[in-house]
């Protein structure tokens, strides 16, 4: 039998990471613009949230699998649900296009993207502090 | 403004992302009624009555030396009257435990035995 609550407590902490990792190198590589590395930044960014989508898959498939297919609940299982939904459509939408757009991007939609990254990076900390307060706190349990 | 290339990414994001949430939203929705067709007892099903009371059963075996005798609360347990959280979230804390505070049952209880002791917790309520 596989050990669901594990994988999921294990898989989840790297999109997590890795999209906080990414958003703060965007950042960085955006307002330092003439650091020797700002370009190497910005590819270790794109990595970064491309690595970190393909992980929340694994996340996602991890967590249904612990939940037995309960998509949305109640308490803290039902907040973890409500930030993670909109988190990984997110990261799914924002690495896709990364990976079309690559360097191409204007200044209005290098905005657009960076304010949805930070979104998305709000979401997702907000679902893994749920995620979180499930498995220490027993998860609403009063 | 956005240039081709930017909307042709964002439209293939969208329709990426919408894809990938209806095929998970789906997967979750035929995996929920596989299992619940599963953990469906294969003789005469238990009345909502009889099925806490097999919970009450469970209860008494292993949680209420924590959790008290009427579930109100230990020393280092909390009551478990009024809980809100579904029964899911209920059935994943008895299978998986709170990590240094209460173990897993998901060994010494099935998946039915768990769904009576859930149905016992929501008699609290």
């Amino acid at each position: 039998m596989i050990p669901w609550d594990k994988l999921h407590g294990a898989i989840t902490h790297f999109p997590i990471a890795l999209l906080l990792f990414s958003t703060a190198c965007d950042f960085v590589s955006i307002t330092l613009k003439k650091l020797p590395f700002a370009r190497e930044l910005r590819l270790v960014s794109l990595y970064a949230l491309a690595i970190a989508a393909l992980a929340s898959l694994g996340a996602v498939i991890s967590g249904i699998a612990l939940s037995k297919g309960d998509m949305w609940g109640r308490g803290d299982f039902g907040w973890h649900h409500r930030f993670v939904w909109p988190a990984f459509g997110l990261l799914v939408a924002l690495a896709v296009w990364r990976l079309v757009v690559r360097e191409a991007t204007s200044r209005f939609g290098l905005c657009v993207y960076l304010c949805l990254m930070c979104l998305a990076a709000g979401l997702i900390a907000a679902a893994g502090y749920f995620g979180g307060e499930l498995l220490l706190s027993g998860g609403g349990v009063p | 403004m956005m240039t081709p290339l930017e909307i042709k990414g964002a439209m293939a994001a969208v329709i990426t992302s919408a894809v990938i949430l209806v095929a998970t939203f789906t997967a979750g929705g035929i995996y929920r009624n596989r299992y619940e067709t599963e953990t469906q007892p294969a003789t005469e099903p238990l009345t909502p009555e009889k099925l806490a009371a097999k919970g009450r059963s469970f209860f008494f075996q292993s949680c209420a030396h924590c959790h008290g005798q009427d579930a109100d609360g230990g020393e280092d347990a909390p009551s478990l009257r009024k809980l809100q959280i579904s029964g899911a979230h209920m059935a994943l804390v008895i299978r998986s435990g709170i990590k240094g505070e209460m173990p897993s049952f998901a060994k010494k209880y099935n998946e039915q035995d768990v769904t009576a002791i859930v149905a016992y917790l929501k008699t609290l309520r």
